[in-house]
Protein backbone atom coordinates (compact mmCIF):
# COMPACT_ATOMS: atom_id res chain seq x y z
CA UNK A 1 0.00 0.00 0.00
CA UNK A 2 2.76 2.48 -0.68
CA UNK A 3 0.79 4.32 -3.35
CA UNK A 4 -2.05 4.81 0.07
CA UNK A 5 0.60 5.82 2.20
CA UNK A 6 2.41 8.72 -0.41
CA UNK A 7 -1.31 9.83 -1.17
CA UNK A 8 -2.33 10.80 2.40
CA UNK A 9 -0.47 13.81 2.88
CA UNK A 10 -1.96 17.29 1.16
CA UNK A 11 -1.22 17.38 -2.07
CA UNK A 12 -0.31 20.87 -2.42
CA UNK A 13 1.33 22.14 0.56
CA UNK A 14 0.28 25.19 2.37
CA UNK A 15 2.87 27.44 1.71
CA UNK A 16 2.80 26.50 -1.83
CA UNK A 17 -1.20 27.09 -2.26
CA UNK A 18 -0.94 30.14 0.15
CA UNK A 19 2.10 31.65 -2.01
CA UNK A 20 0.22 31.08 -5.55
CA UNK A 21 -3.31 32.60 -4.60
CA UNK A 22 -1.39 35.26 -2.59
CA UNK A 23 0.28 35.84 -6.17
CA UNK A 24 -2.96 35.79 -7.85
CA UNK A 25 -4.06 38.11 -5.97
CA UNK A 26 -1.61 40.69 -6.21
CA UNK A 27 -1.57 39.54 -10.09
CA UNK A 28 -4.92 41.23 -10.24
CA UNK A 29 -3.96 44.04 -8.39
CA UNK A 30 -1.46 44.92 -10.41
CA UNK A 31 -3.51 44.35 -14.04
CA UNK A 32 -6.86 46.77 -12.52
CA UNK A 33 -5.25 49.04 -10.31
CA UNK A 34 -1.59 49.81 -10.59
CA UNK A 35 -0.29 49.38 -14.81
CA UNK A 36 -0.48 52.42 -16.97
CA UNK A 37 -3.09 51.71 -19.95
CA UNK A 38 -2.08 51.30 -23.47
CA UNK A 39 -2.61 54.34 -25.41
CA UNK A 40 -3.58 52.69 -28.96
CA UNK A 41 -5.91 50.08 -27.61
CA UNK A 42 -7.03 51.72 -24.04
CA UNK A 43 -8.00 49.23 -21.16
CA UNK A 44 -9.19 46.23 -23.28
CA UNK A 45 -5.15 45.73 -23.65
CA UNK A 46 -5.01 44.59 -19.90
CA UNK A 47 -6.36 40.98 -21.13
CA UNK A 48 -2.67 40.78 -22.44
CA UNK A 49 -1.96 40.33 -18.74
CA UNK A 50 -3.95 37.07 -18.53
CA UNK A 51 -3.45 35.92 -21.90
CA UNK A 52 -0.13 35.97 -22.87
CA UNK A 53 1.06 33.93 -19.22
CA UNK A 54 -1.81 31.31 -20.05
CA UNK A 55 -0.01 30.99 -23.12
CA UNK A 56 3.17 30.20 -21.49
CA UNK A 57 2.16 28.39 -18.80
CA UNK A 58 0.57 25.79 -21.45
CA UNK A 59 3.84 25.66 -23.23
CA UNK A 60 5.83 24.66 -20.04
CA UNK A 61 3.19 22.29 -19.56
CA UNK A 62 3.40 20.88 -23.00
CA UNK A 63 7.18 20.33 -22.40
CA UNK A 64 6.60 19.03 -18.75
CA UNK A 65 4.05 16.26 -20.12
CA UNK A 66 6.21 15.20 -22.98
CA UNK A 67 9.26 14.88 -21.32
CA UNK A 68 7.29 12.75 -18.28
CA UNK A 69 5.85 10.77 -20.87
CA UNK A 70 9.30 10.28 -22.54
CA UNK A 71 10.83 8.92 -19.39
CA UNK A 72 7.61 7.01 -18.36
CA UNK A 73 8.16 4.64 -21.60
CA UNK A 74 12.14 4.46 -20.93
CA UNK A 75 11.65 4.03 -17.37
CA UNK A 76 8.06 2.47 -17.33
CA UNK A 77 7.86 4.54 -13.49
CA UNK A 78 4.32 5.50 -13.19
CA UNK A 79 5.24 8.51 -11.33
CA UNK A 80 6.36 9.59 -14.81
CA UNK A 81 2.94 8.81 -15.91
CA UNK A 82 1.15 10.34 -13.64
CA UNK A 83 2.94 13.60 -14.41
CA UNK A 84 2.54 13.23 -17.44
CA UNK A 85 -1.30 12.82 -17.32
CA UNK A 86 -1.38 15.66 -14.59
CA UNK A 87 0.20 18.30 -16.59
CA UNK A 88 -1.13 17.04 -20.06
CA UNK A 89 -4.36 17.97 -18.65
CA UNK A 90 -3.49 21.49 -18.00
CA UNK A 91 -2.27 22.05 -21.15
CA UNK A 92 -6.18 21.76 -22.32
CA UNK A 93 -6.96 24.08 -19.40
CA UNK A 94 -4.39 26.77 -19.90
CA UNK A 95 -5.17 26.70 -23.98
CA UNK A 96 -8.82 27.18 -23.40
CA UNK A 97 -8.11 30.13 -20.73
CA UNK A 98 -5.93 31.68 -23.27
CA UNK A 99 -7.88 31.10 -26.12
CA UNK A 100 -11.14 32.33 -24.43
CA UNK A 101 -9.59 35.67 -23.65
CA UNK A 102 -8.04 35.95 -26.97
CA UNK A 103 -11.05 35.82 -28.85
CA UNK A 104 -12.47 38.63 -26.45
CA UNK A 105 -9.94 41.01 -27.19
CA UNK A 106 -10.21 39.91 -31.06
CA UNK A 107 -13.82 40.92 -30.87
CA UNK A 108 -12.94 44.35 -29.28
CA UNK A 109 -10.35 45.29 -30.87
CA UNK A 110 -10.62 43.79 -34.66
CA UNK A 111 -14.30 43.16 -34.39
CA UNK A 112 -14.05 39.60 -35.06
CA UNK A 113 -14.18 36.42 -32.55
CA UNK A 114 -11.82 34.58 -34.88
CA UNK A 115 -9.72 34.22 -37.91
CA UNK A 116 -7.61 31.48 -39.25
CA UNK A 117 -3.98 32.60 -39.04
CA UNK A 118 -1.01 31.00 -38.38
CA UNK A 119 -0.89 31.82 -34.52
CA UNK A 120 -4.24 31.42 -33.90
CA UNK A 121 -4.45 28.33 -36.42
CA UNK A 122 -1.71 26.78 -34.77
CA UNK A 123 -2.95 27.57 -30.96
CA UNK A 124 -6.34 26.07 -31.55
CA UNK A 125 -4.00 22.62 -33.12
CA UNK A 126 -2.43 22.55 -29.79
CA UNK A 127 -5.58 22.45 -28.09
CA UNK A 128 -7.13 19.85 -30.01
CA UNK A 129 -4.15 17.98 -29.88
CA UNK A 130 -4.50 17.62 -26.37
CA UNK A 131 -7.79 17.04 -26.11
CA UNK A 132 -7.56 14.11 -28.22
CA UNK A 133 -4.82 12.99 -25.96
CA UNK A 134 -7.38 12.70 -22.94
CA UNK A 135 -9.30 10.75 -25.13
CA UNK A 136 -7.62 8.78 -26.62
CA UNK A 137 -5.98 7.79 -22.93
CA UNK A 138 -9.34 6.91 -21.94
CA UNK A 139 -10.03 4.85 -24.98
CA UNK A 140 -6.79 2.80 -25.15
CA UNK A 141 -6.22 -0.17 -23.38
CA UNK A 142 -3.14 0.19 -20.44
CA UNK A 143 -0.95 -1.51 -22.32
CA UNK A 144 -0.55 0.45 -25.53
CA UNK A 145 -1.78 3.75 -23.70
CA UNK A 146 1.95 5.10 -22.62
CA UNK A 147 3.02 4.69 -26.35
CA UNK A 148 -0.12 6.63 -28.13
CA UNK A 149 0.06 9.30 -26.06
CA UNK A 150 3.77 9.91 -25.88
CA UNK A 151 3.50 10.53 -29.80
CA UNK A 152 0.28 12.57 -29.10
CA UNK A 153 3.24 14.69 -26.77
CA UNK A 154 5.58 14.77 -29.17
CA UNK A 155 3.67 16.43 -31.81
CA UNK A 156 2.12 18.66 -29.31
CA UNK A 157 5.94 19.92 -28.14
CA UNK A 158 6.51 20.28 -32.13
CA UNK A 159 3.23 22.51 -32.11
CA UNK A 160 4.84 24.80 -29.66
CA UNK A 161 7.77 26.49 -31.33
CA UNK A 162 5.64 26.93 -34.29
CA UNK A 163 3.23 28.71 -32.16
CA UNK A 164 5.78 30.76 -30.60
CA UNK A 165 7.62 31.78 -34.13
CA UNK A 166 4.22 31.88 -36.23
CA UNK A 167 4.08 36.13 -35.69
CA UNK A 168 7.56 36.37 -36.33
CA UNK A 169 7.72 33.95 -39.56
CA UNK A 170 4.51 34.44 -41.33
CA UNK A 171 2.09 37.50 -41.33
CA UNK A 172 -0.57 37.32 -39.22
CA UNK A 173 -3.38 39.48 -38.03
CA UNK A 174 -1.85 38.63 -34.25
CA UNK A 175 -0.09 41.46 -33.25
CA UNK A 176 3.68 41.47 -33.76
CA UNK A 177 5.45 39.92 -30.56
CA UNK A 178 6.54 42.28 -27.92
CA UNK A 179 9.28 40.60 -26.72
CA UNK A 180 12.35 39.95 -28.78
CA UNK A 181 10.24 41.21 -31.73
CA UNK A 182 12.94 43.45 -32.67
CA UNK A 183 13.38 47.09 -33.78
CA UNK A 184 9.91 48.91 -32.63
CA UNK A 185 9.05 46.02 -30.04
CA UNK A 186 9.23 46.19 -26.27
CA UNK A 187 6.50 47.06 -23.81
CA UNK A 188 6.91 49.83 -20.51
CA UNK A 189 8.68 49.11 -17.68
CA UNK A 190 5.48 48.98 -15.58
CA UNK A 191 3.95 46.97 -18.32
CA UNK A 192 6.89 44.86 -18.35
CA UNK A 193 7.00 44.13 -15.06
CA UNK A 194 3.13 43.38 -14.48
CA UNK A 195 3.70 40.42 -17.59
CA UNK A 196 6.46 38.76 -16.22
CA UNK A 197 4.62 38.94 -12.39
CA UNK A 198 1.95 37.62 -14.22
CA UNK A 199 3.71 34.84 -15.94
CA UNK A 200 5.53 33.84 -11.88
CA UNK A 201 2.02 33.88 -10.25
CA UNK A 202 0.67 31.52 -13.44
CA UNK A 203 3.28 29.44 -13.00
CA UNK A 204 2.53 28.97 -9.30
CA UNK A 205 -1.05 28.23 -9.75
CA UNK A 206 0.02 25.53 -12.65
CA UNK A 207 2.22 23.99 -9.92
CA UNK A 208 -0.52 23.29 -7.49
CA UNK A 209 -2.76 22.11 -9.99
CA UNK A 210 -0.29 20.07 -11.62
CA UNK A 211 -0.03 18.08 -8.19
CA UNK A 212 -3.40 18.16 -7.71
CA UNK A 213 -4.10 16.26 -10.29
CA UNK A 214 -0.80 13.97 -9.98
CA UNK A 215 -2.18 12.98 -6.38
CA UNK A 216 -5.57 12.41 -8.53
CA UNK A 217 -3.77 10.22 -11.22
CA UNK A 218 -2.02 8.05 -8.14
CA UNK A 219 -5.38 7.53 -6.89
CA UNK A 220 -7.27 6.07 -9.80
CA UNK A 221 -4.43 3.74 -9.98
CA UNK A 222 -4.88 3.14 -6.16
CA UNK A 223 -8.31 2.68 -7.31
CA UNK A 224 -7.89 0.22 -10.24
CA UNK A 225 -5.53 -2.01 -8.44
CA UNK A 226 -7.80 -2.54 -5.92
CA UNK A 227 -10.47 -3.33 -8.12
CA UNK A 228 -8.11 -5.67 -9.87
CA UNK A 229 -7.16 -7.72 -6.62
CA UNK A 230 -11.16 -7.62 -5.60
CA UNK A 231 -12.12 -9.60 -8.82
CA UNK A 232 -8.73 -11.72 -8.31
CA UNK A 233 -10.48 -12.66 -5.04
CA UNK A 234 -13.48 -13.45 -6.40
CA UNK A 235 -12.71 -15.37 -9.16
CA UNK A 236 -10.59 -17.42 -6.76
CA UNK A 237 -13.46 -18.28 -4.72
CA UNK A 238 -11.93 -16.46 -1.24
CA UNK B 1 -16.91 51.54 -20.34
CA UNK B 2 -17.98 49.28 -22.48
CA UNK B 3 -14.20 47.97 -22.84
CA UNK B 4 -14.54 47.84 -18.93
CA UNK B 5 -17.39 45.65 -19.33
CA UNK B 6 -15.58 43.30 -21.62
CA UNK B 7 -12.59 42.97 -19.93
CA UNK B 8 -14.07 41.75 -16.54
CA UNK B 9 -15.97 39.03 -18.74
CA UNK B 10 -12.56 38.38 -20.44
CA UNK B 11 -10.80 37.81 -16.77
CA UNK B 12 -14.15 36.57 -15.60
CA UNK B 13 -14.07 33.78 -17.45
CA UNK B 14 -9.72 33.10 -17.21
CA UNK B 15 -10.70 32.49 -13.44
CA UNK B 16 -13.88 30.98 -13.88
CA UNK B 17 -12.34 28.28 -16.24
CA UNK B 18 -9.57 27.92 -13.78
CA UNK B 19 -11.41 27.31 -10.25
CA UNK B 20 -14.02 25.10 -11.95
CA UNK B 21 -11.10 22.56 -13.04
CA UNK B 22 -9.45 22.91 -9.54
CA UNK B 23 -13.19 22.31 -7.75
CA UNK B 24 -13.46 19.22 -10.43
CA UNK B 25 -10.14 18.09 -9.80
CA UNK B 26 -10.75 18.39 -5.96
CA UNK B 27 -14.35 16.29 -6.52
CA UNK B 28 -12.52 13.87 -8.42
CA UNK B 29 -10.15 13.65 -5.34
CA UNK B 30 -12.64 12.92 -2.81
CA UNK B 31 -14.88 10.92 -4.95
CA UNK B 32 -11.63 8.25 -5.35
CA UNK B 33 -10.81 8.77 -1.45
CA UNK B 34 -14.25 7.40 -1.06
CA UNK B 35 -14.31 4.53 -3.84
CA UNK B 36 -10.68 3.19 -1.94
CA UNK B 37 -11.89 3.13 1.44
CA UNK B 38 -15.12 1.62 0.10
CA UNK B 39 -12.78 -1.08 -1.77
CA UNK B 40 -10.64 -1.65 1.23
CA UNK B 41 -13.52 -2.69 3.50
CA UNK B 42 -15.05 -5.09 1.16
CA UNK B 43 -11.25 -6.90 0.68
CA UNK B 44 -10.48 -6.94 4.64
CA UNK B 45 -14.19 -8.38 5.39
CA UNK B 46 -12.86 -10.89 2.67
CA UNK B 47 -10.41 -11.93 4.56
CA UNK B 48 -12.19 -11.97 7.85
CA UNK B 49 -13.84 -14.83 6.73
Amino acid sequence: MSTQSATESPAVPLWLGGTAALAMIVHLYLVFMWVSTESTMGIIQRIFYFHVPAAMTAFVACFVGGVASILYLATRNHKWDDLSVAANETVVVFEAINIAMGSIWGRRVWGIWWTWDAKLTSAFLLFFLYVAYLLVRRATPVEARATVCAVICILGMLDVPLIYMSNRIFRTQHPSPVIGGGKGSGLAPDMLFTLMFGMCAMLLVWGCVVRLRRRVAQLERAADDLVRRTNEMVDQGI
Amino acid sequence: MENLNWLFYAYGIGIGLLFVYIFQVSRREQVLRRRISGLQAIVEEHWKK
